[in-house]
């Protein structure tokens, strides 16, 4: 018996229950005693890690759901169709955790509901809430096939996937034109504080900017998930098309590095590069890890027909992204302010509570319902036998 | 249509004394103890630069940018020129905070039902025809209340008057205008005003243009995609029926693949 819960301890089931003990308490302390005790926000950085970190980046790295369904369902690219339903997925549960985070942001979350019925067109916020809540139901309707196809009842299957079919296309149209809109509204948030962000991020286009960098960042998630995917589990994607979406990606980050360096020129804001302050130094940061090294390693043929090597190029893109968002959100507004901000433990744990969520929501729903195409034997048998002894024989069933 | 109010606090005529602090955190039930900037409890203060006394105040700008972010509506300029908030409809989204650019609004932070807490320029007051406590309560008539007309030609009275004064009135052009406003005998720039981030024009004015392309994207993004998906319809289609053709020559039996 011992020995059997023994064998269940696993490094990372440790790991797991560690980051949801501290984020629980996290949240403890953020509903049942207050910002104050959970946060280090303050009247001069009224926003944080939360919304630099769930929002910016989670509704970024989401970027790829539209970018592929649009590009499969409205683009005829069917090569990408094998990694499809990963994307949507990805997008969804990205999603789904901005909506938990954004329950920690607001004050009052009782009242999350106001802005369905409460509007304030001249608001971006406003707008960002809109879409985001219309996209997040789109994206559930992209992805309940995955789910009602394993209903047991045929008829009522067949008759909902028939219907599904039929306005699909619709749908996604719609949702590739809610995505671009508040893709470009997070950075169009930014807009109304010119004279605090600091001029090395703001411009008069800093919404085109947000879109542009979130698509290859998006990508870029999709490729390490399905890499994790294919080495823990049992799924099999031919590579050649995460190699394609490498090549993609790499195009993607010139234009977007194009386009910025443009509007630093345009705003005549190079000076500030290349000053001794610490907003150079993220900016160059953010230049290194998000335009410079990625674009090197992702011309390499070497880089993109190795899995290993072209997971972790994927991992620079997403690192370098979030930089870029934390950058805008937080790191900017500092000296205008005049505040030093430094997030509080429980702000980062409870992001990655929300986060780590979504990871193991994605997991299980890989290993239960037909994201990826199966491989018929399990690659790893030893731990993952457990785990796959139901999931596996369904799936194959 | 209401006569517009404002207020006008003179920098020069200010000795310090805090009788306007105190009488708005008396009339709002806080602690009188001085606090040392803005905060939930403390919607003006008198902040010292050098010698001389200015007051931190909400501007209640004419085309507030506080108003315009509010993504629920819940900040109104009036027609008697308070910029007023409904905690009623509040979600507590804190953008309001981000937005303004004289980062007036504060937070109740320590409180588990947090709302935005700010001047309102004791809008009750004003609309049964008196004056707010502070204007009330100031020994010198450093801070004065009245119409926004009337007061702007005071200012300009004073400056004409005293040739100490800065030929400047900071507020009335300020980021589209405002209804509180400063005169000076000492540079604007010497006191910590910063210059509005717009010039005169309001600050909504930056969000409104990204805002008003978004019609224009969504009917050309829609038109576009649509017309790429009906080509790449027509060409899988056209496709297919070449190949059941060339079946047909060839005699060869296919399965149709589409279902």
């Amino acid at each position: 018996m011992i020995a059997r819960i023994k064998s269940e301890i696993t490094l990372w089931r440790v790991i797991v229950a560690v980051i949801f003990t501290i984020g629980i308490y996290a949240t403890y302390l953020r509903f049942l005693v207050g910002f104050r005790a959970s946060t280090n926000l303050s009247d001069q950085m009224p926003w944080g890690l939360w919304v630099g970190l769930s929002t910016l980046c989670g509704i970024g790295l989401s970027a790829a759901g539209f970018g592929i369904s649009a590009a499969v369902y409205l683009l005829g690219m069917e090569r990408y169709r094998p990694i499809l339903r990963a994307s949507i997925l990805i997008s969804f549960l990205g999603y789904m955790t901005v909506c938990v985070g954004y329950l920690y942001e607001i004050g009052l979350p009782w009242r999350f509901w106001h802005p369905i019925v409460m509007w304030n067109h001249r608001s971006v916020l406003f707008d960002v809430c809109v879409c985001i809540m219309t996209y997040t139901t789109v994206l559930t309707f992209e992805f309940a096939p995955a789910v009602i196809e394993k209903l047991p009842w045929k008829r009522l299957r067949d008759t909902v996937l028939h219907y599904h079919h039929k306005v699909l296309i619709a749908v996604v149209l719609a949702g590739v034109l809610l995505s671009s809109m508040h893709q470009s509204y997070l950075g169009g948030l930014y807009l109304i504080a010119r004279g605090k962000v600091h001029p090395l991020w703001y411009s008069q286009y800093m919404h085109a900017l947000f879109y542009l960098s979130a698509i290859p960042a998006g990508l870029a998630l999709v490729v390490m998930a399905i890499y994790l995917s294919m080495r823990s589990l049992n799924v099999r994607v031919d590579f050649s098309i995460l190699s394609d979406c490498g090549r993609m990606i790499q195009l993607l980050l010139i234009v977007f590095a194009f386009f910025k360096v443009l509007d630093l020129t345009a705003n005549q804001a190079w000076g500030y590069a290349f000053q001794r302050t610490s907003e150079a130094g993220y900016f160059w940061l953010e230049m290194l890890l998000f335009v410079a090294i990625p674009i090197f390693l992702l011309s390499l043929d070497s880089v993109r027909s190795n899995p290993e090597r072209l997971y972790w190029a994927s991992a620079i893109v997403v690192a370098g992204f979030m930089v870029n968002r934390l950058n805008v959100s937080i790191n900017s507004l500092q000296s205008a302010m005049g505040t030093h901000y430094v997030p509080k433990w429980s702000e980062l744990a409870a992001s990655v509570l929300v986060i780590a969520a979504g990871v193991i929501a994605f997991r299980y729903a890989v290993i239960y319902l037909d994201i990826l195409p199966k491989w018929p034997t399990p690659t790893k048998p030893e731990g993952f036998r457990r785990w796959m002894s139901n999931g596996g024989l369904a799936a194959q069933a | 249509m209401a006569t517009k109010k404002a207020m006008l606090i003179d920098i020069k005529r200010c000795i310090g004394c805090l009788s306007c602090e105190t009488a708005c955190k008396q009339l709002h039930g806080f602690s009188t103890d001085p606090e040392p900037t803005l905060s939930d409890t403390a919607f003006t203060v008198v902040e010292t630069r050098g010698n001389k006394f200015v007051r931190q105040i909400c501007m209640h700008c004419e085309d507030p940018a506080c108003a315009s972010a509010c993504p629920v509506g819940a900040i109104s300029k009036s027609p008697l020129g308070p910029v007023l908030y409904n905690a009623d409809k509040c979600i507590g989204c804190r953008y309001c905070m981000l937005a303004c650019p004289y980062s007036v609004p504060r937070y109740q932070w320590t409180k588990l039902a947090p709302f935005v807490k700010k001047c309102d320029l004791c809008s009750d007051r004003i609309k049964a025809g008196g004056q707010p406590a502070c204007t009330e309560a100031c020994p010198v008539q450093a801070s004065v209340f009245g119409n926004r007309d009337e007061l702007i030609a005071e200012a300009w009275k004073r400056i004409r008057e005293d040739s100490s004064y800065v030929p400047h009135i900071y507020g009335v052009e300020e980021a589209g205008g405002a209804s509180v406003f400063f005169v000076s005998d000492v540079p604007f720039e010497k006191l910590g005003f910063k210059a509005a981030p717009t010039g005169t024009q309001p600050v909504p004015t930056l969000t409104a243009s990204a805002l008003g392309d978004s019609p224009k994207v969504v009917i050309m993004g829609g038109t576009i995609l649509s017309a790429l998906y009906w080509v790449t319809q027509r060409r899988r289609e056209v496709a297919l029926a070449e190949a059941e053709e060339r079946a047909a020559i060839t005699g060869i039996k296919r399965k149709d693949e589409r279902s």
